[in-house]
């Protein structure tokens, strides 16, 4: 299909560019985000995206948000993939009650009203963002959890595994060895789309005000543009740039994880 | 035990361990938990605090205050806002019908355009037009939901002057609260269609290449025949779980959505709450939206073990 591949080509210059823009950002922006110019400027020559309230350059506390804002995305996205691929893993492996009790738990899970629960973790925490990110990761796993155990449910019936299993190696060295190479190929998708719902979900707590405020990332740009007459006084450059951020970023890792699903159901199919 | 009574287990162990939660969260947290309780700007001479120290049950041990907590919830009580002076449960009720306002519509039609175009699209995926339309939903599902009402409101509120920019009414008729709901709902609407439809055309997309329709082909039916009597059916079965576990989200998007048009649901309640640390509050709508999505979730087990006949309930 020759469209999937342009999309998810395109999926990942973007995706690239965001991640060199989040590692060079000193190099990158034109000022430091927290130095004062004139406020409220309009976009124009000498600060290309105009500046905020306080006089920051918006560019620059663009490019320095990247990284605020991948950090957590990358960092929950990291914690949900580990713990659903253990659950799912466990769960597959081992049948039976383990099974029973695992899927049981992921089920509770998934009732969970995520963002809600945030909220509340957070009012009473008031965490850093690398907090944001262990509540987020540790919330996110369900549905990792579930294609891992399916997948590892099939794995384990598997020549290779049996033989293994009749040689008498242990379980936590089939597990590793043998189930998680195997299992890899389902992981990766679902590690892009974790990070895809975490940058929106990081958004929307620093949009409530939630946030680290001493971090600046893009979720918290629009929060200020909007708490702080930004948004009612018509200064739209303030918070248009950090939202098309945040879809174009999201954008660029739902269409690489799309495209990784897609090829693993097509390896599925010559199979 | 039987299928029924194990999953009748699995929501009622989800509403324990989430109401616990609710009942460890303050009472774990740094601080005083009187302070947690009560919220942050509510200022109490020393007797007083004393007194309501007794009367919330704080100087009495854990487990006690924990069946406390229970009996209160059972009795519909919530706590009491001394920010707000009323009780919880009032004020959340008061609010809550406007936010369902805002949400049930916006879910109904999202599911069912989203379903429907979903299908249109897995079906003639090779399409120019379908591909143009899959890139736009897909656009739209990568935009965090506040974010789309900020830009909605500028363009057709701001600049064109077609809608009201907030509240949920001026004059309170009918058509009044329509023309205000109008633009909220599109946004919700637009939020949850673009979930649907991206889950449809895959769902349309695998049952697509599956033996009984090339076998419905190959018999001489139409296209949209196929489509509509056969896929479409086996395709729908997995949109109805993940409605159900989307009526979180869209609840949740609900929430901002308010806040960005300044409409007076639950999503203002919880935002005001955030900035007056008003703590029963905030503890009170977490519960209402945790028992209203679990339910949710029952519903659609129940409905979907009704329509497919391979799960029926034993």
């Amino acid at each position: 299909m020759p469209d999937v591949t342009k999309f998810s080509r395109g999926g990942l210059i973007l995706f690239l560019s965001f991640l060199l823009m989040a590692v060079f950002s000193p190099a990158l922006a034109p000022y430091d985000p927290w130095v004062r110019f004139e406020p409220y400027l309009p976009p124009g020559h000498e600060h290309l995206l105009g500046t905020n309230d306080m006089g920051h350059d918006i560019l620059s506390e663009l490019i320095f948000g990247s990284r605020v804002s991948l950090i957590v995305g990358f960092g929950a996205a990291l914690m949900a993939t580990l713990i659903g691929t253990a659950v799912g893993l466990l769960a597959g492996y081992f049948k039976g009650t383990t099974d029973e009790i695992l899927m049981g738990i992921t089920d509770i899970f998934l009732m969970i009203p995520q963002i809600p629960l945030i909220i509340v973790l957070a009012a009473f925490l008031r965490p850093s963002f690398w907090m944001v990110a262990l509540i987020m990761g540790s919330l996110w796993w369900t549905s990792t959890a579930r294609v891992v155990r399916s997948k590892a449910l099939q794995v384990r019936e598997m020549g290779f595994v049996q033989a293994s299993r009749a040689l008498g190696f242990s379980d936590r060295h089939i597990i590793f060895t043998d189930m998680l190479p195997n299992i890899f190929h389902v992981i990766m998708p679902k590690f892009m789309l974790s990070i895809a719902s975490a940058m929106i979900a990081e958004a929307s707590i620093s949009f409530l005000g939630l946030g680290d405020p001493t971090m600046k990332s893009w979720g918290m740009m629009i929060n200020f543009a909007f708490t702080r007459g930004g948004f009612i006084n018509g200064y739209w450059w303030w918070y248009l740039t950090p939202g098309l951020c945040i879809t174009l970023f999201v954008l660029s890792v739902v269409l690489l994880g799309f495209a990784l699903e897609e090829q693993e159901e097509a390896t599925m199919r010559l199979e | 035990m039987s299928h029924t009574a194990k999953r009748w287990s699995r929501y009622i162990i989800a509403i324990v361990i989430i109401f616990s939660l609710n009942f460890i969260i303050p009472r774990a947290m740094p601080g005083d938990p009187l302070t947690n309780l009560l919220g942050e700007d509510v200022i109490l001479t020393d007797s007083t605090v004393a007194e309501l120290r007794s009367e919330m049950g704080l100087d009495r041990s854990w487990s006690q205050q924990y069946l406390d907590y229970w009996w209160g919830i059972l009795h519909l009580d919530l706590g009491y806002s001394f920010h707000r002076h009323s009780p919880v449960s009032e004020i959340i009720f008061s609010r809550m019908k406007w936010t369902l306002l805002l949400a049930l519509p916006s879910l109904l039609l999202g599911g069912v355009l989203g379903t429907f175009l979903g299908a249109l699209a897995g079906w003639r995926s090779r399409r120019k037009g379908q591909k143009m339309q899959t890139a736009l939903f897909l656009a739209i599902y990568c935009t965090p939901p506040y974010f789309l009402c900020l830009l909605a409101l500028y363009l057709l509120s701001f600049k064109l002057d077609l809608f009201p920019l907030k509240g949920f009414y001026t004059t309170g008729s009918a058509a009044d609260i329509a023309h205000h709901l109008f633009l909220p709902i599109l946004v919700m609407t637009l939020f949850s269609l673009s979930r649907n439809y991206m889950i449809m055309r895959g769902s349309v997309l695998q049952e697509k290449s599956s033996l009984y329709a090339a076998f419905a082909r190959a018999k001489g039916l139409y296209d949209d025949e196929i489509l509509f009597r056969h896929v479409f059916k086996n395709a729908l079965l997995p949109i109805i779980t993940l409605l159900a576990m989307d009526f979180g989200f869209i609840l949740s998007g609900a929430l901002f959505v308010e806040i960005v048009f300044s409409m007076n649901g639950m999503g203002n309640l919880i935002y005001d709450a955030l900035l007056s640390r008003d703590y029963p509050v905030l503890q009170g709508s977490f519960l209402i939206i945790t028992i209203m999505v679990v339910s949710a979730n029952l519903l659609a087990d129940l409905l979907y073990s009704s329509l497919d006949p391979r799960v029926r309930w034993q």
